[in-house]
């Protein structure tokens, strides 16, 4: 958990280091990838609490929901249908569910020793 | 040791989404206004809107490119200036009402209620007003007339319609029913202006049963104002002599 977010944090200062940046036209499409990156790493470090973690459900995951949640996004946007709206409420529930099983794992770990 | 690889694979994917969010961040994205089909189709319709000023503007810049062509024969010789400026007088002539003009249009025939049965609580209900004539000029002006004439008197911008009683009165004339108002202009638009539900003709004919009858001719012709224009106290602006 602290693990992600210190990442999380490093990851932000190379990005604001680093000079590439890319078209605002696929901003919505990355932001949408965002999210879908987010809760598979949160849904990794709840697996690894849990001593489940895989790494080839981890990889596929992180790569497949945000190529997924990117491509609905742009069908949605070709369509005229806001398709972006089911990745949303997927991958934020999900990364509600993830992150309130982490806390638990993390509390209950804490009070047993 | 299995943990420490988890945690080491978390970590650099976690960097990675890090790199992501800051690049989006940095892109300073103001506001995502997701595109709906209402959107495009109001965009598309400004577009054509520009479309269609940007071909105004080129016609009247050949208009002017033409002009110029002239102009320049003139300044070689080619062409006598007193031809161009016979052309403009009479294009000016035209514009101003000094001439009779013919062309396809409608002609409207009013005449007073002819029931005896009064409709309404007033008998002036039952009459022409000058307010009638007006508002259906001013109708067939929206509808794109060209030329309008009243009896045979051409309406000028200068042109009074006056109440006098029974009759009417325009550029000094009396008249007296029928009124017959001919317009030159795009007939189905015209007839269309006077005659669809709702317009003041339609009002006129069917709620005050007033004789108001349109009709679509081929060739209306309106004779030339016979007048004469002078102003006594309008002068052109920046004239002081």
């Amino acid at each position: 958990m602290v693990i992600a977010l210190i990442g999380i944090l490093i990851g932000g200062v190379i990005g604001f280091l680093l000079p590439y940046t890319y078209n605002t036209t696929y901003s919505l499409y990355i932001t949408i990838a965002i999210l879908a990156c987010l809760d598979s790493v949160f849904g990794g470090v709840r697996a690894s609490l849990e001593n489940k973690f895989n790494i080839r459900v981890f990889l596929s995951g992180f790569f497949g929901n945000s190529i997924l949640a990117a491509f609905l996004a742009y069908i949605g946007d070709r369509l005229g249908v806001p398709l972006y709206y089911a990745a949303i409420f997927t991958f934020g529930g999900r990364l509600f569910d993830n992150f309130a099983a982490i806390r638990r794992l993390i509390l209950f770990k804490n009070r047993s020793i | 040791m299995m943990e420490l690889k988890n945690k080491v694979i978390i970590a650099i994917f976690s960097v990675l989404i890090g790199i992501i969010i800051a690049t989006q961040l940095k892109a300073n994205v103001e506001a995502y206004v997701p595109v709906t089909i209402k959107s495009i189709e109001n965009t598309k319709k400004e577009i054509d809107i520009i479309k269609n000023e940007i071909q105004e503007i080129e016609k009247i810049i050949q208009k002017r490119e033409e002009e110029l062509e002239v102009l320049k024969k003139i300044s070689a010789g080619d062409e006598d200036i007193i031809d161009l400026f016979r052309k403009e007088l009479y294009s000016n002539m035209i514009a101003s009402g000094y001439v009779d003009l013919e062309g396809p249009g409608i002609s409207i025939k009013m005449y007073d209620n002819p029931s005896d049965e009064i409709i309404g609580f007033d008998i002036n209900d039952d009459v022409i007003h000058d307010v009638d004539i007006l508002n259906i000029l001013n109708d067939l002006r929206v509808a794109g007339a060209e030329a309008i004439s009243i009896n045979g008197e051409r309406v000028m911008p200068t042109s009074e319609i006056k109440c006098n009683g029974p009759i009417i009165r325009i550029n000094g004339r009396s008249i007296g029913t029928p009124f017959i108002i001919k317009a030159i202009g795009d007939p189905q638009l015209l007839m269309a202006a006077v005659s669809a539900p709702h317009t003041y003709g339609d009002m006129l004919k069917n709620v005050y049963q007033i004789g108001f009858e349109p009709k679509i001719e081929e060739k209306v012709i309106i004779p030339a104002y016979r007048g004469e224009l002078t102003f006594e106290y309008a002068k052109p602006k920046g004239d002081d002599s």
